[in-house]
């Protein structure tokens, strides 16, 4: 079995009451629980905090860890004898036996039996756009602390960034009459190259030329399905958003979001000299001012 | 080993579970889900029914908020103000992606 330095996990010395126990978890849970924090290594850090604080805040638990002594964390040492009663492994070694697992036995022997449920796991998948879009068929793999396993699932089309889904009993297996757990998956949807997801509806820029823009035109634009031809009206503003009702991502119920085209008009790096001429031209000849609604001074 | 799968629950608005499913799915009692009820915490799609159903989007809220309470030590009333908490950031994280989607994409793909 391999020792942990539950006070070193803490920072606190081993001499320290409650009070100073509770504090320092406190602190680290703020700082690392999975629920308030978004360092990748939250949970890990967290899980060390929590496991520490378990034994250390319980006085008969922290009475049997004081037992081992001051050890180099990670260092192999065998538990005295007499905590295979309370730990209830009979004449069995406790070999592969984590400590944590050793010190909550403890103090689960205090309390009456009854049915536990199964462990929930918690799990990410990140898909493609496209995946949402149609579906997907994935491998899950579940750390069940006995060498893993995987889950072959298939993610039903329509789910979107964010989405939470629970598949009934295939999590840890239950206990003494207890229900098997669950798994809850949260889907995180990959950045693509061209959309943009807000839930079921897609955005993404399309860019016209100053001419396109004025005087309308036809255009091929990509969707998930293929791309399609778009009329955009003449008179079209930057940042105006033309709508292809139901192109967006398939919502699992039937229906489809909607795609957006958000505008916006880019001019040419380099003119020619024709080019630049008719733009001179047009310069002379056109009574538009952009700048009008801002006054005068050009100021609004 | 691999398993196949049984069907999905969707966590959102399209699917419902019964305070029974709800309290199974977030460690807790029905008397104490019943108690976030009153505090206006926590609330059924229907709350005139003897057998009332919530919205499937309670359960990752609830689930995180009572894992809050019990590695935080916290009382019944406090998760029912932490949940309150975890609902308007989801609704705030959802705004802040609507207006990224909206918005032209500046410079390169992350």
């Amino acid at each position: 079995m391999k020792f942990k330095d539950y006070y070193a996990a803490l920072g606190v010395p081993r001499d320290a009451d409650l009070e100073q126990i509770k504090k320092a978890y406190r602190k680290l849970a703020r700082q690392y629980h999975p629920d308030v924090s978004k360092a990748t290594d939250a949970e890990a850090r967290f899980k060390d905090a929590a496991e520490a604080y378990a034994t250390l805040k319980d006085p008969e638990k922290r009475a049997a860890y004081d037992q081992l002594g001051r050890r180099p964390a990670g260092e192999d040492f065998a538990p005295p004898p007499q905590w295979r009663d309370a730990f209830g492994a009979g004449g069995s070694e406790f070999d592969g036996v984590d400590l944590a697992d050793l010190l909550a036995a403890m103090g689960r022997g205090r309390h009456a039996q009854g049915p536990h449920h199964g462990r929930d796991y918690e799990t990410i998948a990140q898909i493609s756009l496209e995946q949402a879009h149609r579906g997907a068929s994935l491998h899950l793999q579940l750390d069940d602390g006995a060498g893993g396993r995987t889950l072959e699932v298939t993610i039903p089309p329509g789910v979107r960034d964010g989405q939470k889904l629970r598949l009934r009993g295939k999590g840890g297996k239950g206990r003494d009459g207890g229900a098997d757990g669950d798994i809850y998956l949260h889907i995180v949807l990959a950045p693509h190259q061209v959309f943009r997801a807000d839930r079921h509806d897609l955005y993404f820029d399309l860019a016209l030329a100053p001419w396109e823009a004025v005087l309308g035109a036809e255009v091929e634009v990509p969707t998930l399905d293929g791309p399609v031809l778009l009329t955009v009206p003449s008179g079209t503003r930057s940042a105006r958003k033309l709508r292809l009702r139901h192109r967006g991502l398939a919502d699992g119920r039937g229906g489809h979001g909607n795609l957006y085209a958000v505008v916006h008009i880019d001019v040419p790096a380099t003119l020619s000299e024709r080019e630049r001429e008719l733009f001179r031209e047009l310069a002379r000849s056109s009574s538009f001012k952009a700048r009008a609604a801002m006054g005068p001074g050009g100021v609004a | 080993m691999t398993e196949t799968q049984t069907p999905w629950l969707w966590l959102d608005a399209r699917d419902s579970v019964t305070l029974a499913e709800l309290a199974r799915a977030c460690g807790m009692s029905s008397a104490e889900l019943d108690e976030l009820v009153d505090y206006g915490a926590l609330a059924p799609l229907a709350p005139a029914q003897p057998e009332p159903r919530f919205s499937a989007a309670w359960v990752p809220a609830l689930r995180s908020a009572a894992r809050l309470r019990l590695d935080l030590e916290l009382d019944l009333f406090t998760m029912a103000l932490v949940l309150d908490y975890i609902g308007r950031i989801a609704a705030l994280e959802q705004q802040i992606q609507t207006l990224r989607a909206q918005l032209p994409r500046i410079g390169p793909l992350a």
